[in-house]
């Protein structure tokens, strides 16, 4: 069912909407799935999988996929920031404001902040919530899972949805002002899925993470499937200390070599930047160490000192399941 | 006056991207006070940008005729968002990063957040009064104004008293300024005041003027100037808190055309401006004034949406 949280006339062209689809077994289920896309407008791999969860439960709930049964509600988001999305930009030009920013917002206030509380008003009763998005402008991911101090139920959570890789990020003042923050202190289990690049369509990505968030919502209960739960692959959790960034000594333009989402051995190439002027190369960078590629500079044009990749590195992992 | 670079980065096309600092130094071994100025954190915002200009040339011709005047410590920071200021944006280019939300962050490695840091180390290091100026974004002009959280309003008002403002306006903290430069700074005890003045894009003469003459008296306050000549009068800014500021909204989309001075007393009844619809040629809404008081907020980008900010008032009494 597709239903509208917020609409905001516009004098010269459609409104500002919200909507979201939803799929409901019983009112009595608490158990409720809420995946969020579209934060940034830029962020299309979030939206695309959530196009295709949308075909998904349309179907589960018209019985045409007959191997699963909803059991509880599962609400999908696709585009929070309809207007950066038509644009193809990370933020909306016309206030240049960052939805994800903007919580808990205000239903009073501009267009962003009322975006903000809408959204976070319509996910209140979640049980469980993720949040699709991409790396950021200029940085390709590899698909990994992102958890700030994550309690057992979110790491039972995150081990559901069969991707090999987690990534502990760092608590950051900016959290207070994002969905994902507020999901948290709220206490509802989330987590972050970051894959492929901002303003590009990775649909074989897509496909598999599709795969992915269906065995979530098995694994979560609010599908069902005949037999048992799938079985659940080992998730290796990376903290922050086992991050290592490679970063730029020269400026000009980055040409990578490597691919996210690999292992790579130390002195194995990421890449090298080459000059602008002269098109000789400055400089080669190459694995310091032994470690998992899970970001990448796509983004050719690039300054001193910023940051060309981040591997995981096998110096602190954390192992789940427990 | 001496130049230095806190943050050097090259870019791809040979040149670098830095943060230069002009310090004044103090005539005598121990500085009475060290005071920092800050400005161009968004890259559109020109007024701060204009008033450091205004500082340094009237300091370096100080310094040249009357050293012994310093008795303080003075640093400039006058574009410390180099390349947001070189694209006239507020954010950040490439990362649509702001600058002011990256402050206090350790652990965010990106070109914005490096140099975040290194403008927080440096102001930190050598600083114990910082005046950040900002313009107001796109969307809304500002009369001269300081506005200060509350749980650093003991400790600034005095100060803030001193600036030649119109306004200072003294409000509740939110999550939303944890990450900025004022908030951190205030945090680790370095009195730093946030001016807000005028609108992006633009240089309010008269406004920056107004500003330039409350630093200058500031500095001298501060004892940082000795200066013989007498001090010019300034204004006793109007102090206002939440309750006594009220927001006047839009409730339609379409356009806000206003002919109130930013400035003026208003009176309750009084007429702000209508917002009207430009497709079909007629007035959606005429908005009034909701109490008396001083205009110090007014929207100067026409387009609204419903719930955007047409004005703001510091009220005579308190809602």
């Amino acid at each position: 069912m597709k239903e509208t949280l917020l609409s905001i006339s516009s004098l010269f062209g459609d409104a500002v909407t919200v909507y979201k689809n939803s799929w409901e077994a019983s009112k009595s289920d608490d158990n409720v799935l809420s995946i969020v896309s579209g934060l940034h407008g830029d962020q299309v791999n979030g939206i695309y999988i959530n196009s295709l969860l949308t075909r998904f439960m349309n179907r589960v709930a018209c019985g045409q996929e007959p191997d699963f049964k909803l059991k509880g509600r599962v609400q999908i988001f696709p585009v929070i920031n309809m207007q950066a999305a038509q644009s193809g930009t990370h933020v909306w030009s016309f206030d240049d404001l960052d939805v994800d920013l903007a919580f808990p917002g205000s239903d009073k206030g501009e267009v962003t902040e009322r975006i903000a509380r809408a959204l976070l008003t319509h996910t209140a009763d979640s049980t469980h919530g993720v949040i699709l998005k991409t790396a950021d402008p200029l940085y390709e991911d590899a698909a990994h899972i992102q958890l700030v101090d994550p309690d057992r139920t979110t790491k039972k959570m995150a081990e559901s949805l069969g991707l090999p890789i987690a990534r502990k990020l760092p608590d950051s003042t900016n959290f207070k002002l994002g969905l994902f923050g507020h999901w948290r202190e709220n206490d509802i289990p989330s987590l972050i899925v970051s894959a492929g690049k901002p303003q590009a369509l990775d649909r074989s990505l897509c496909d598999s993470l599709f795969d992915n968030l269906v065995e979530l919502m098995v694994n979560t209960g609010v599908l069902t499937v005949p037999g048992n739960k799938k079985a659940v692959a080992k998730l290796q959790i990376y903290a922050a200390n086992a991050e290592r960034p490679i970063m730029s000594s020269q400026a000009g333009l980055f040409v990578a070599e490597a691919r996210v989402g690999g292992f790579l051995q130390q002195g194995q190439k990421l890449g090298e930047m080459r000059s602008i002027a002269t098109g000789e190369t400055l400089e080669e960078y190459a694995a310091p160490v032994d470690g998992y590629l899970v970001t990448l500079r796509h983004y050719p044009v690039t300054f001193e000192k910023e940051v060309i990749a981040i591997l995981f590195t096998n110096k602190k992992p954390g192992f789940w399941p427990f | 006056m001496k130049t230095q670079n806190i943050a050097s980065h090259k870019n791809p096309l040979g040149g670098s991207i830095e943060i230069i600092k002009q310090t004044f130094t103090s005539a005598q071994d121990k500085p009475v006070k060290r005071v920092s100025f800050v400005a161009g954190l968004h890259g559109d915002e020109l007024e701060g940008v204009y008033l450091c200009h205004r500082i340094i040339a009237t300091l370096r011709q100080l310094k040249a005729t009357r050293p012994q005047a310093f008795r303080g410590e003075i640093h400039v920071y006058p574009a410390v968002n180099p390349a947001a200021l070189g694209s006239a944006t507020r954010l950040w280019p490439f990362f649509s990063v702001d600058m002011n939300r990256k402050m206090g962050d350790k652990n965010v490695a990106s070109l914005p957040a490096e140099f975040a840091r290194s403008l927080i180390e440096d102001l930190q290091a050598s600083s114990d009064i910082v005046v950040d100026f900002h313009a107001s974004n796109l969307h809304l002009k500002e009369l001269p104004q300081i506005r200060i959280i509350e749980e650093f309003d003991k400790k600034l008002i005095p100060l803030a008293a001193l600036c030649n403002m119109d306004v200072v306006w003294v409000h509740p903290s939110a999550p939303v300024f944890e990450s900025t430069l004022g908030y951190n700074l205030n945090r680790k005890k370095i009195a730093t005041l946030v001016v807000e003045t005028g609108i992006c894009l633009r240089i309010h003469q008269d406004y920056c003027e107004q500003i330039f003459q409350g630093m200058i008296h500031l500095l001298r306050q501060t004892g940082v100037l000795d200066l013989a000549d007498p001090s010019p009068e300034i204004k006793q800014p109007l102090l206002v808190h939440p309750k006594q500021v009220a927001l006047v909204q839009a409730g339609h989309a379409g356009l806000f055309v206003s002919d109130v001075a930013l400035g003026t007393q208003v009176q309750k009844g009084d007429a702000l401006g209508t917002i009207v619809d430009a497709v079909r040629g007629e007035v959606l809404e005429t908005v009034t004034f909701p109490a008396e008081g001083l205009l110090f907020t007014l929207r100067e980008q026409p387009v609204t949406y419903q719930g955007a900010p047409l004005a703001r008032i510091a009220l005579k009494e308190t809602l």
